[in-house]
C-alpha cells in the first residue's frame, strides 16, 4: 500500500514537471523550426535576414517591418520598450488590419507562431541583453463607455491636439497629415479613425488605449503627454475655457495663473521625478497626476471608440445592394436634411493592380452611396473619406508629386438584358462601352459625361446632358451631389428604370497619394435599383385570399353539415 | 391518457419531418436544403399520409372525424370560431409577406468551370507542348526544381498575393472589394481538378480571355501576359502545387 502512494506520488510529480518543462519552454532561445517557418512564411515580405526588404516589400506600404532595428509599433508596453513575446504572438496570430500583413492563426499552429516569435527576436541584439521583460502599460482603472464619458473624451482630444493629425471628425484629415513620414522615411498617414477595422492593432477599447499611452513606434503617433498635467478633468476643463477667452476679468485671469501654476508644479515634480531627486510628497503627487492621466486617456479612448461604427459594414452585394427610394417630391439637395434618413449601401474599394501604372497601397476605403428618385429625376450622394483636399497638380519638396482627387462612377451603356448577359469588362469597358459620371474636385458643380471603351480609352460624350452636380469637402470627407433626368435623348447614355437592376462602379483618385489616370482605386461590378413603388397589389391580394380562404371553410362546414343530416 | 386521434398523429408527423427538413438537416450537413427539394420531400411525405389513411374505409372516417367535429359539432363552438378566425388570418400575412419582399439583384449564374481554348497560346506564340515544361525536372533535377518553385514563390508574392492571399485561399487584403471572390487555392476542388495548362491559360489570359460560353463571368483576373514571362507562369503554377500540397491532373486523365 505505502509502496503504491510512494509510486502514484512520483508519477504526480513527475507529470507537473513535465507540464512545468514543456510550459517553460514556450519560447526557447534560438530555435530551427522557428528559421524554417519564417523563411516559409515570412522571408518574402520580411527578408531572409528580416530587414524588411523580401521582394514583395517594394510595393507595399506601410512597409513589412525590419526586425533588426528593434522598433514595434503595436506593443502593449511603454514606450521606448521592446514588445512582450506576447505582443509578437498575438500580431503574428491576428495580423495588422489594412496591412498586407494577414492573419497566420488559420495558416501555422500555435507551436509554430512561438518558434516564429523566438525566431525573430534573434535579429536584434537588444532582445538578449534586455533580461528583465518589458514593463507592460497597466489597464487599470479602465473607465466604462457612456455618453458622459465620450463627451469628456471629445473635449481632451481637442485639448491634447489629436485633431492636428486625426482631424476634427478624426478621418486623419488634420492639418499635419500630409507631412507626415514614417521612422524609415516613408509616407505614414494618421488613422482615419472612423474606419476602425483599418486600425493596425485592433479596435478594442484596450487596444486604443494601448496605442494611446504607449505610442505607435517609428510612426509619428507619439508616446502621449498630458497636455494639462497636474489638473483634474473639471479643473483642465476650465483651463481649456478661460485659454479660448478673447477677454478675461481680473478673477477669471487669477483663476487662470493658479491653474497655469499647478501645471507648472506637476511639470517641476515630474523632471525631479526622472532626475530622481523627487521626496515622498512629491512622489504621492506625482501618481495622482498620473492617475488623472489615465483617465483622461480612457475617456479619449472612448471618444475615439464612439466615431467608428461597430464593425466595418457589409459591401452592397445581393439583399445589400443599392435601393433608390421613390419620393413624389423635388429630390433632395446636397445639405438636405431627408439624406439622413436612409442608410447608405457601402463599395469596398481596392487598388488597381492590372493596368500599369498601378495602385498597390490605397488610401481610400470605400465610397457610401444614398439616391433618392421620383418620376422624372434620380439623384445620388456619393460619399468618400480622403484626408486632403487636392483640386490641382502640384510639386512638393517633401512628398513629391500630387495630382487632382477625383470620382468617376460607371454604368454600363446598355444594361444586361438576362442574368447571363456578359457585363462590359469591370475596368472601364472594354468590346462593350460603359457610360461615366466623371467628377473632378477642381470643378465641384459639374459632372462629365464619358464613354469607354477601355481603361485608357475614354472620350468625352459630345453632347453633354443636363447634368446637376455640386461637391462639397469637410473634415476629410468628399460629398457629391448628383442629379440627372431618369431617360434621356443621348443613345450613349444609361436609361434608367424603376424596378431594374443597374449595374455600377466606381473609380476614385487619391491626388496626395499619386492617383492619377489607371493608377486609382477602383471597385468590381455591383448593383443599383429604383426601388419599385410597393405595388398596390398587395393591399388587394391578401384580402382576397383571406376572404377565399373564408369561404372555403364556411362551404366546407355547410357540405359535411349538409351530408351528416 | 386518451391516445391521441389518428389526424393528430399525421399532423404531427407531417410537421416534424419538415422541421427535420428545413433545421435539423441542414445543420448536420452545414449546407441548408434548396426549399425545392424540400418541397419534393414533404410531397412524398403527404402522399404517404394519404395512402395510409385510405387504405381502409374505417381508418379514413377515423382521420376525418376531428375535422368533421370540429366543423359540426355543437359543443366544438369555441374550437371553430378560433379556426374560422386563424386560418384566414394567416392567409392574409401569408401572402402579403410574399408580395411585399424585395427583389434581390439578378444572381450570377456562371460556370465554375470554364471550357478553355483548343489552342494554349503565350501572348501570339502557340505553345504545343501542354505540360510544364519544369515539371520533369521535379524527379530529374530537385535542386533546379527547387531554384523554379523558389521563382514560382517570387513571382507569387510580388504579383498574386494581393488577392489571392498570403495563405493562398483568395483572402488577399485586396479580396475584399472583389465580387466574385479570387479563387482559393487550398480548395480540394481547384488544384485537384485541373492541369497545369489550364493554369497557364488562366494566368497568361485572365478574365478578358475567359470564354462567350458561361457569362457573366466578371473576373478581375489581369492578363498577366503582359506582366510576366512565360517561365514564370510555369513556376507559380508549380509553386502553387508545391505550397498546398494538392497534385494538378495529370495529362490524358
Amino acid at each position: 500500500m505505502r509502496t503504491s502512494i510512494f509510486v502514484l506520488s512520483i508519477i504526480i510529480f513527475l507529470l507537473f514537471s513535465v507540464i512545468f518543462i514543456s510550459y517553460a519552454q514556450e519560447a526557447p532561445e534560438v530555435s530551427e523550426r522557428g528559421k524554417e517557418v519564417y523563411e516559409e512564411s515570412c522571408a518574402h515580405c520580411h527578408g531572409v535576414e528580416g530587414r524588411g526588404d523580401g521582394s514583395a516589400a517594394k510595393n507595399l506600404l506601410p512597409q513589412p517591418r525590419d526586425f533588426t532595428g528593434g522598433i514595434y509599433k503595436i506593443r502593449s508596453t511603454a514606450s521606448g520598450e521592446l514588445p512582450t513575446d506576447k505582443d509578437l504572438f498575438d500580431i503574428i496570430s491576428k495580423g495588422m488590419p489594412g496591412s498586407s500583413m494577414p492573419e497566420w492563426e488559420s495558416a501555422l499552429s500555435a507551436d509554430d507562431r512561438w518558434e516564429v516569435v523566438s525566431y525573430i527576436k534573434t535579429f536584434y541584439e537588444g532582445f538578449k541583453e534586455n533580461e528583465s521583460p518589458p514593463k507592460e502599460i497597466s489597464l487599470d482603472g479602465k473607465i466604462p463607455y457612456s455618453e458622459e464619458s465620450v463627451e469628456i473624451g471629445k473635449f481632451f482630444y481637442t485639448q491634447f491636439a489629436c485633431f492636428e493629425c486625426h482631424g476634427n471628425a478624426g478621418r486623419g484629415d488634420g492639418t499635419s497629415a500630409p507631412t507626415l513620414q514614417d521612422e524609415w522615411g516613408f509616407k505614414s498617414w494618421p488613422a482615419n479613425l472612423t474606419e476602425n477595422w483599418n486600425f493596425r492593432g485592433g479596435s478594442s477599447t484596450e487596444d486604443i488605449y494601448k496605442r494611446f499611452i504607449g505610442g505607435i513606434a517609428g510612426s509619428a503617433m507619439p508616446m502621449f503627454e498630458d497636455a494639462s498635467f497636474g489638473l483634474t478633468i473639471e479643473e483642465a476643463q476650465r483651463y481649456g475655457q478661460l485659454e479660448n477667452k478673447v477677454e478675461m476679468t481680473d478673477t477669471e485671469d487669477e483663476e487662470f495663473n493658479t491653474l497655469d501654476e499647478k501645471m507648472g508644479n506637476a511639470y517641476d515634480i515630474l523632471d525631479m521625478m526622472t532626475e530622481g531627486l523627487a521626496n515622498e510628497e512629491q512622489k504621492q503627487k506625482h501618481a495622482e497626476a498620473m492617475k488623472i492621466f489615465q483617465e483622461k486617456s480612457w475617456h479619449i479612448t472612448n471618444y475615439v471608440k464612439s466615431l467608428a461604427p461597430e464593425k466595418r459594414p457589409e459591401p452592397a452585394i445581393g439583399k445589400n445592394a443599392l435601393r433608390s427610394q421613390y419620393t413624389v417630391d423635388t429630390l433632395p439637395t446636397i445639405d438636405d436634411a431627408a439624406w439622413g434618413t436612409l442608410e447608405a449601401s457601402y463599395f469596398p474599394l481596392v487598388g488597381q493592380i492590372i493596368v500599369e501604372p498601378r495602385q498597390f497601397n490605397p488610401t481610400i476605403d470605400s465610397v457610401n452611396v444614398k439616391s433618392f428618385y421620383n418620376d422624372t429625376e434620380v439623384a445620388f450622394l456619393f460619399i468618400w473619406d480622403d484626408r486632403t483636399n487636392n483640386t490641382e497638380e502640384q510639386e512638393n519638396e517633401d512628398f513629391g508629386k500630387t495630382y487632382e482627387d477625383a470620382i468617376a462612377i460607371q454604368f454600363p451603356v446598355k444594361i444586361p438584358q438576362d442574368p447571363t448577359a456578359p457585363k462590359p469588362y469591370f475596368l472601364w469597358g472594354g468590346k462593350k462601352a460603359v457610360y461615366l459620371w466623371q467628377w473632378k474636385a477642381s470643378a465641384v458643380n459639374s459632372v462629365t459625361e464619358l464613354t469607354a471603351k477601355g481603361i485608357t480609352n475614354a472620350e468625352v460624350q459630345e453632347v453633354q446632358g443636363d447634368i446637376q452636380a455640386e461637391g462639397k469637402y469637410t473634415d476629410g470627407q468628399y460629398r457629391l451631389w448628383v442629379k440627372r433626368a431618369l431617360k434621356t435623348d443621348d443613345k450613349k447614355d444609361l436609361q434608367i428604370e424603376p424596378g431594374v437592376f443597374v449595374p455600377i462602379a466606381f473609380s476614385v483618385w487619391d491626388g496626395a497619394n499619386g492617383d492619377i489616370d489607371t493608377k486609382r482605386v477602383i471597385s468590381s461590378w455591383y448593383s443599383f435599383v429604383l426601388e419599385p413603388v410597393p405595388s398596390s397589389r398587395r393591399f388587394i391580394y391578401p384580402p382576397i385570399v383571406a376572404l377565399l380562404s373564408l369561404g372555403i371553410l364556411v362551404g366546407l362546414r355547410g357540405f359535411v353539415y349538409r351530408r351528416n343530416s | 391518457m386518451r391516445k391521441p386521434s389518428l389526424f393528430t398523429i399525421c399532423f404531427v408527423i407531417f410537421i416534424a419531418s419538415w422541421i427535420f427538413l428545413r433545421y435539423i438537416v441542414g445543420s448536420l450537413i452545414s449546407v441548408p436544403i434548396p426549399n425545392s427539394v424540400i418541397v419534393m420531400y414533404m410531397a412524398l411525405i403527404l402522399i404517404a399520409i394519404l395512402v395510409h389513411i385510405s387504405v381502409e374505409d374505417s381508418r379514413l372516417s377515423e382521420f376525418l372525424r376531428p375535422i368533421i367535429e370540429t366543423l359540426v359539432d355543437e359543443n366544438k363552438k369555441v374550437r371553430r370560431i378560433v379556426l374560422v378566425v386563424l386560418i384566414p388570418l394567416f392567409m392574409l400575412g401569408y401572402t402579403y409577406t410574399n408580395i411585399a419582399q424585395k427583389a434581390g439583384p439578378p444572381g450570377d449564374p456562371r460556370d465554375a468551370h470554364p471550357s478553355p481554348p483548343l489552342e494554349l497560346t503565350y501572348k501570339d506564340e502557340v505553345i504545343e507542348d501542354v505540360e510544364n515544361p519544369y515539371r520533369h525536372l521535379e524527379k530529374d533535377n530537385p535542386e533546379e526544381f527547387k531554384s523554379h518553385v523558389e521563382n514560382g514563390r517570387r513571382v507569387y508574392y510580388d504579383n498574386c498575393f494581393y488577392c489571392h492571399g498570403d495563405h493562398l485561399d483568395g483572402q488577399g487584403h485586396f479580396a475584399s472589394a472583389l465580387n466574385p471572390l479570387p479563387a482559393n487555392f487550398q480548395d480540394p476542388g481547384i488544384i485537384p481538378n485541373f492541369q497545369e495548362s489550364f493554369f497557364f491559360w488562366r494566368i497568361s489570359k485572365g478574365g478578358p480571355g475567359l470564354p462567350k460560353e458561361g457569362t457573366p463571368w466578371n473576373s478581375a483576373m489581369p492578363i498577366w501576359e503582359d506582366h510576366l514571362e512565360k517561365e514564370e507562369i510555369w513556376d507559380v503554377i508549380l509553386f502553387l502545387s508545391e505550397y498546398t500540397g494538392y497534385s494538378y491532373r495529370e495529362v490524358g486523365h
